[in-house]
């Protein structure tokens, strides 16, 4: 199979690169009446299937899973989460055929098993939904000509997923519609319909393409959201300790600051986390964050360039052919880090604390969200997306951090998330030695606040607040928070 | 001279800039058991907590422990209301999870909570043992945090504080969510850790306190009045008088004469069976009464006519006339109904004010996601005109005192006007007076003819228009029967 992506002219390219709508809500007042009373089959049943699954089963759809014979006749945890719920669970042989929509929520790493033994099995003219396009654009998988393949992707975890549904909302989802693969011209449609059924549509959806969902959605999590949460908790948490800083407290500044810190992002952006610091540290934070662009420039565009070359794909599946050797490496490296290896210490830290005494994460943040946002825009992503897979995921990622450090963030995430976050993280750490030698505790670890007067320039306070105010991610960050009304303030530490 | 156990000069304490505590001074001397009470929001609980250094107060509070005891010197305030956390330390998440299979594993068991709480503290286990059978709890030893009811989290707490046995134990409303027998049962616990040395305050505006309880304080004006007698004013209650607003005066659309009907429904949780083979009926405009002791499965009953137990789709259930499982969304059958239940309450957003919080129960929502259109927030507003809680609007729903947020669940729960009315212990951690109050509002509203199912375990606590009741057990329906009388 060849990358599909390479496959096209440049023309469509680009073309698929910039599909991106933000869609509005008048477009979704059918509801799940697209897919009422269709036969839906959903392949995998861990937590996206699970969650996606009880929501599309609450909002009155036909849904039962279907797994391999192994997993069935072994009682995995997938066979218990889907029939203690009281699904239909059975064989592709016996649930495939009569389905009229397969939903493939498998690990990337299987799609291509999973998708030659159903689709041999699927009826004619069925459906196909996958919600992360890896498989088709990476991999170049072909599907038969008379099955329609549609994308949804909620932008969530999903426990978050089932959460927000059940108190009537929804998360954030991204739709597609694979135009190779579209013969009846339903596509749409069901996408619409599927993502009601999950309660995606109440929380702002997004029309995108297989293509651009699959380029900046590696370009996020390998970049901001995964790989510098890593490499600057990291860093951060190694430095307080190299200047004396208590272990403990330093581990739970580190594990609960990236939450406290990215949740003024989520509510008001950059612009909003920025101004959580007092002058004095605005200006410091904005200062070193512009360093960190010039410094991590090259290391972001090295990863755009290789995701849309497909040369990470191909690097990576490399190692899927190899016993994922690499990657359970850097998983075992990670794991025994001094920051995963100390417990955060049993000491009160408040939430103005998380701000004054951790500027350094502050800077990291800024730094990160600018550079992937700018990054995929100059490869020709629609700043909506871009938006999606930069600053609108980085909370929900530190939220994982909190809850069990980059242990539970690599867990949540997919393995492909996790292999490039990996791959950022062992490039990113030496690139930043000559930056960190000059790092001191006023920066990380003490309040940056102390024994200084508070005194600034009027001039460049300004012009600062200017600057971080003006720039894109802040412009279409306030439009499409708008429309993402009501978001859930995560209660701190 | 011999110096007060606990000794309390020029206390002052505010919340959300309003003065609660002014120069309070109290003495609570050796071997003395208190009960403490007051009015809604006149500071009890805050008291209790900037004794036991949870909250930062002005002023001087002394304590002096007693150097030679061998308990703990230290002071532990049980909560009214408990919230629990999950192995990541995540507290607050939504109560539905509690009937999905696959978020079960993710909260401790009982018995893992208990020896992790004794080891923290240094207890022996064989001692949490007898404490457990008295409350009737070692059954749930097995059981998942996240699996159990209200009353039972409140019996986890009590016998954490009794295993403790600190030298001031300050209980806020230990009757919470506890069947009669458990009553009994705790205040003869609470009489013998007394004889061994703990002394005791007890937030509560009942009248079945422990035998050990010598003294009593009330609360006002932000100051201790003392009183040295177990009569407590048996004052009457604030009469309504406003006037109901005309749209809660129609009688209710009715979709069908059925409500519910449950055939042979079973629900398991793996080995363990919750509900065996229940079969009930409820009618249009019937009013019951739902009993049963902590555990026997009143509020996973609850949760099948609400849309939230996925096993529903497993059973024979018809709601509103419809067999359940035949492409209805939870979302329909929600429409229907007005729900509180001390679970619902616990993971209520904490972000909502009490506008958008009665507002949301238009569209079954946990906070406000749509615009309303004129006629609706009209009706909001009359609604909180009628529940006497204008001034509180724009507050923050968990800024409120308890009995002042249950109020506005209620208005919540019928600012559609439903069909059923489903009010699972909504009077729990509420005192006498508002929980009289409470009940007297949903004999108002019920009288259009509304379908009721309350849950209450305090027979005298009811609303007056109850006329059936079910009572289970184990799982298992025990009685039904049309009662003649009022209760």
């Amino acid at each position: 199979m060849a990358n599909y992506f390479n496959t096209l002219p440049l023309r469509e390219k680009l073309n698929q690169l910039g599909v991106c709508d933000f869609m509005d809500s008048s477009e979704f007042l059918d509801g799940v009446s697209a897919l009422k009373g269709k036969k839906l089959v959903i392949v995998g049943c861990g937590a996206q299937g699970l969650n996606q699954g009880l929501n599309l089963r609450d909002s009155g759809l036909d849904v039962s899973y279907t797994l391999r014979k192994e997993a069935i006749e072994g009682k995995r945890d997938s066979w218990k989460n889907a029939t203690e719920n009281n699904f239909t669970v059975g064989t592709y042989e016996e649930l495939i055929p009569n389905a009229d929509v397969v939903i493939n929520l498998t690990p990337d790493k299987q799609h291509t098993a999973v998708v030659n033994a159903i689709m041999p099995l699927m009826k004619e003219g069925a459906t196909l939904l996958y919600s992360h396009g890896f498989n088709i654009v990476e991999e170049g998988m072909q599907i038969r000509k008379d099955l329609t393949v549609i994308m949804v992707a909620p932008k969530c975890p999903g426990s978050e997923v089932r959460a927000e549904y059940v108190r009537g909302f929804g998360v954030p989802t991204l739709i597609a519609v694979h135009p190779e693969n579209d013969p009846q011209g339903k596509g749409l449609a069901q996408a619409k319909a599927y993502c009601a059924g999950t309660g995606g549509h109440r929380a702002g959806v997004l029309k995108s393409s297989f293509v651009a969902e699959v380029k900046s959605d590696l370009m996020g999590e390998q970049t901001i959201l995964c790989g510098l949460l890593q490499t600057g908790s990291i860093l951060s948490f190694d430095k307080m300790v190299e200047k004396g800083i208590d272990a403990g407290y330093a581990s739970k500044l580190v594990q609960y600051g990236v939450e406290v810190i990215t949740e003024a992002l989520k509510q008001g952006g950059i612009t909003a986390m920025m101004d959580r610091l007092s002058n004095v540290a605005k200006i410091k934070a904005f200062e070193i964050s512009e360093e960190l662009k010039d410094i991590m420039r090259p290391l972001f565009q090295k990863h755009q360039d290789d995701i849309m070359s497909g040369e990470f794909s191909r690097t990576m599946m490399e190692d899927w052919a190899n016993g994922d050797k690499n990657l359970l490496k850097w998983r075992a490296e990670t794991g025994e880090t001094a920051f995963e290896k100390t417990p955060a210490g049993d000491v009160k830290i408040g939430e103005q604390e998380y701000f004054d005494n951790y500027t350094l994460m502050v800077a990291f943040v800024r730094a990160g969200v600018e550079l992937a946002f700018e990054t995929m825009v100059q490869a020709g992503i629609k700043p909506e997306s871009a938006y999606y897979e930069s600053l609108h995921e980085t909370p929900l990622i530190a939220n994982t951090i909190a809850r069990k450090k980059l242990f539970e963030m690599n867990r949540v995430i997919s393995d492909t998330a996790e292999y490039g976050c990996y791959l950022f993280d062992q490039a990113c750490k030496p690139l930043l030695g000559d930056f960190m030698k000059k790092v001191d505790t006023d920066l990380v670890g003490k309040n940056f606040n102390e024994g200084k007067d508070g005194a600034v320039d009027n001039r460049k306070l300004i012009d600062i607040n200017e600057a971080i105010r003006s720039h894109e991610v802040e412009q279409i960050g306030a439009t499409l928070r708008k429309a993402m009304t009501a978001m859930k303030a995560i209660k701190t530490a | 001279m011999l110096k007060p156990f606990v000794y309390i000069q020029n206390l002052n304490l505010s919340y959300r800039n309003k003065a609660v505590l002014k120069d309070l001074y109290w003495e609570v001397n050796v071997c003395q058991n208190w009960v403490l009470w007051g009015e809604s929001g006149s500071g009890k609980t805050s008291l209790a907590k900037a004794i036991a250094g949870l909250i930062p107060s002005q002023g001087s509070i002394e304590i002096n422990y007693d150097a030679q005891s061998k308990l703990p010197a230290e002071v532990l305030f049980v909560e009214s209301w408990y919230q629990f956390k999950n192995l990541e330390g995540v507290a607050n998440f939504y109560y539905q999870q509690r009937y999905t299979s696959l978020q079960a594993n993710d909260t401790l068991t009982v018995h893992a909570e208990l020896v992790a709480y004794g080891k923290e503290k240094g207890l022996h286990f064989d001692l949490v043992e007898p404490i457990l059978e008295a409350l009737g709890f070692a059954t749930f030893a097995s059981s998942q945090l996240i699996e159990l009811s209200s009353g039972e989290h409140k019996k986890l707490q009590l016998v954490k504080a009794l295993w403790l046995k600190p030298q001031l134990l300050i209980i806020d409303q230990p009757y919470t969510g506890l069947d009669k027998a458990s009553r009994k049962n705790l205040n003869t616990l609470l009489d013998q850790i007394t004889a061994e040395g703990v002394q005791l305050i007890l937030i509560c505006n009942d009248l079945e306190f422990p035998e050990s309880i010598d003294s009593f304080a009330e609360i006002i004006d932000g100051q201790i009045a003392s009183s040295f007698s177990r009569e407590i004013g048996d004052l009457p209650p604030e009469i309504h008088k406003r006037k109901i607003p005309a749209f809660l005066k129609e009688s209710p659309i009715y979709s069908s004469t059925d409500m519910v009907t449950m055939v042979d429904v079973n629900i398991s949780y793996g080995e363990k069976q919750v509900l065996k083979n229940i079969n009930w009926e409820v009618k249009a405009g019937e009013k019951w009464l739902l009993q049963g002791p902590n555990g026997s499965g009143k509020s996973t009953l609850l949760s099948l006519i609400n849309g939230d137990h996925p096993q529903s789709y497993a059973n024979e259930l018809y709601l509103f006339g419809n067999r359940r499982g035949t492409g209805e969304s939870i979302w329909d059958i929600k429409q229907h109904i007005g729900l509180i239940s001390p679970e619902f309450h616990w993971y209520f957003d904490a972000t909502s004010t009490v506008w958008k919080c009665i507002a949301s129960g238009f569209y079954d929502t946990v906070g406000l996601f749509q615009q309303l259109p004129y006629s609706k927030r009209a009706q909001v507003d009359e609604l909180i005109e009628y529940f006497g809680l204008t001034e509180n609007k724009n507050e923050l729903l968990t800024a409120l005192p308890l009995g002042k947020q249950r109020l506005v669940l209620l208005a919540r729960t019928i600012i559609k006007n439903p069909e059923l009315l489903i009010l699972d212990e909504p009077c729990q951690g509420l005192d006498q007076q508002q929980t009289r109050y409470f009940n007297q509002l949903v004999d108002e509203l019920c009288s259009n003819g509304m379908t009721l199912i309350y849950v209450g375990h305090f027979e005298s606590q009811l609303p007056t228009c109850i006329e059936k009741r079910i009572l289970l057990e184990k799982g298992e329906v025990k009685v039904v029967e049309t009662i003649l009388e009022s209760v």
